[in-house]
């Protein structure tokens, strides 16, 4: 086990610029989620941790160690890949067995090595198999299984559960998660889902082209994101966006929009006339009674199950609030509807930046 | 789609009329191969059934039968004037020769295709787009063209009339399709097996040994069976570069003398020369419809 230690690392690709001058520290046994949209730089930044992609300028630290020019084999790392990338030609036993093979280990320790792992993993009755004849669950716990006989200092996982269906990925995540736990091995996991980000990750680290926009634990992301990028990222339905301009009514600081004004919270960091985005969480806004809150007209009504997810329409901007509550809405009907004051997320229009940083 | 009864029908009496279409020509000369020289040259038409079958074509093809003795057998006129002695029709030594620089073409094109595919599929190096179209560029010449200058160069390093020679020759000839072929194969195969091995602690020889090669069998089997086809039917580079090594296109050929066609001598040969072809891809058949369809399935 070990920590990483990413030093103003940079990625060209000729002229292109793919990663500009990133740093991230990852402490021992953390498992840490980078998440971001396709594109953002997160898979490369594993491949060069990985030694699979070279570095343009910057360190890379696995432990004490740089490992800038080090050869994959020699990063004592291992890696889960998206599509699986098992051996097809070799058992599920000789999958897992081949790194030490490589190695020459003793037959002895290889078996045990195999079979502890499989074991961990609920793979036992299926070593003598081949990974075609294992369902796509099985498959990425045989690519598992690759990466733990190793006794590796750190995991690396490249979206590992974005080719399984909806069910099995709840269910893969867990069991990641627990391996995680029993071997508390330092852990790098990209994805794009952040609904995996939230729920695996000791830290979050959000990537955008190349840089990273904010690292935090998942709900101190949730809660308090430090930007406009963030806050639209994380969360479904996104967050409700209102653009709109700081005013003063009757002592209190109001968000003037073009349709009405929204009372902040006393003490907000604000001045008159500052142009900001309002917003709010669509489970921080709920209904009330008539005269109150906001009047919004329902466009669409999608009920999951354990909530109601409402869009409507205000004027020219749509929102929408999510329900925990069952309730009798209909589309076209008018909805009122209130933000919670001390759940509001307030950004600067030009710089997309959170307003109250410092406060969180 | 539901297809009707009928359409069923339809479609399979289609298939097999197209299967008849092509399997006649085979069939017909097989069928030439077992008639006596009379049923061959049957004035009053083709004869399908009406002879009894003989194997003198093959035993004087494949057994080294002189014909002069087959004709004592019979009671002939030839009887007692000249006995035995080397027919000129036995063709063992040429089935041996096209065997040889079958394999060994096919063998040789495989060894250098699977690292150059390898390399062309998975290492960047600048001009690798340049380098593919110029091996494609290879086929675009006609083997006449080249017949020539290779017949002098052969002479001058001492390779006409050579197994070595003329396995360079049709591996030379293969090579390109060979490559581009198994190219494809490998691109089929995840770089992602490459890096879990490289990761696994593999070298990169090691990662091509014993990850990657053993994924492309398929695609190795169906390439084998291009070569080797190609090797043993090929005629024109075989005539002009050898003299007394005679693959067996090179043997049939001389079937046609200045006095006669030996018929039934030429379709013996040739039927057995579909032999080998034929048990060879039976042998990797397993792996050629795998090898044939690998690109086009996802897993």
């Amino acid at each position: 086990m070990a920590s990483v230690t990413i030093s103003n690392i940079k990625k060209d690709y000729g002229a292109l610029s793919i990663i500009d001058g990133l740093d991230l520290s990852i402490e021992d046994g953390q498992f840490v989620v980078l998440l971001g949209p396709s594109g953002c730089g997160k898979s490369t930044l594993l491949r060069m941790i990985a030694g699979l992609e070279p570095i343009t300028s910057g360190e890379i630290a696995i432990g004490d160690r740089v490992v800038n020019t080090l050869h994959p084999k020699d990063r004592n790392i291992a890696m889960v890949f998206q599509n699986y990338a098992l051996y097809a030609h070799m058992t599920v036993f000789d999958n897992m067995a081949f790194s030490m093979q490589l190695k020459k280990r003793p037959n002895e320790e290889i078996k045990q090595k195999v079979g502890w792992a499989a074991s961990i993993l609920n793979l036992t009755p299926y070593l003598e198999r081949y990974p075609r004849q294992l369902s796509g669950g099985q498959r990425q716990r045989v690519a598992m299984g690759r990466a733990i006989v190793r006794d590796p200092t750190v995991f690396l996982f490249d979206e590992p559960l974005s080719n399984l269906d909806a069910k099995l990925r709840v269910q893969m995540r867990t069991e990641i998660k627990e391996l995680h736990q029993r071997l508390k091995t330092t852990t790098v996991y990209v994805t794009h889902d952040q609904i995996e980000a939230m729920t695996m990750a000791d830290v979050i680290v959000i990537m955008r082209d190349g840089r990273i926009e904010q690292i935090g634990r998942p709900l101190d992301v949730y809660d308090h994101p430090a930007n406009l990028f963030v806050a639209s990222f994380i969360g479904s339905p996104a967050m409700n966006m209102l653009h709109g301009e700081v005013a003063s009514e009757r002592d209190a600081w109001v968000v003037r929009t073009d349709e009405l004004s929204l009372p902040l919270p006393p003490g907000a960091a604000v001045r008159p006339g500052q142009k900001v985005i309002y917003g709010i969480r669509p489970e921080h806004l709920r209904p009330v009674a008539n005269g109150r809150g906001i009047p919004a007209r329902i466009t669409v009504v999608e009920p999951t199950g354990p909530e109601i997810h409402i869009f409507a329409s205000l004027g020219n901007t749509a929102i929408c609030s999510v329900l925990h509550d069952r309730m009798e809405v209909s589309p076209g009907a008018v909805i009122h509807l209130e933000p919670a004051p001390e759940r509001i997320h307030l950004f600067d229009q030009g710089s997309g930046e959170r307003l109250d940083k410092g406060r969180s | 789609m539901e297809s009707s009864r009928a359409q069923t029908i339809a479609r399979d009496v289609l298939a097999i009329l197209v299967v008849a279409i092509f399997m006649f020509p085979i069939a017909w000369w097989a069928l030439s191969s077992i008639k006596p020289y009379s049923a061959i040259f049957d004035r009053s038409g083709p004869v399908y059934t009406g002879f009894t079958p003989t194997p003198d074509n093959y035993r004087v093809t494949l057994l080294g039968v002189s014909r002069v003795d087959i004709g004592m057998e019979q009671g002939g006129e030839a009887a007692g004037v000249i006995k035995g002695g080397a027919s000129s029709y036995d063709s063992r030594q040429s089935l041996l020769d096209s065997a040889i620089i079958a394999v060994g073409s096919t063998a040789l094109t495989l060894l250098l295709a699977t690292l150059a595919a390898y390399c062309l599929s998975r290492m960047q190096f600048s001009g690798q787009q340049s380098f593919l179209f110029w091996i494609l560029s290879q086929r675009f010449m006609p083997p006449i063209a080249i017949v020539i200058p290779i017949v002098f160069m052969f002479r001058d390093l001492g390779l006409r009339d050579t197994y070595t020679g003329l396995i360079l020759v049709h591996s030379l000839i293969n090579l390109p399709l060979a490559v581009l072929l198994l190219k494809s194969f490998f691109d089929d195969v995840p770089r992602e097996v490459d890096e879990a091995a490289l990761i696994d602690g593999a070298t990169r020889w090691q990662t091509f040994r014993r990850v990657v090669l053993p994924m492309v069998k398929g695609g190795i089997a169906a390439t084998a069976v291009l070569c080797f086809i190609f090797s043993w039917t090929e005629f024109l580079l075989s005539l002009f570069l050898t003299t007394s090594i005679r693959t067996v296109p090179v043997k049939i050929s001389t079937f046609v003398t200045s006095t006669a066609t030996e018929w039934g001598y030429i379709t013996a040969l040739g039927t057995s020369a579909i032999i080998p072809s034929f048990i060879f891809i039976l042998l990797v058949q397993r792996h050629l419809v795998r090898g044939l369809t690998l690109g086009s399935l996802k897993e």
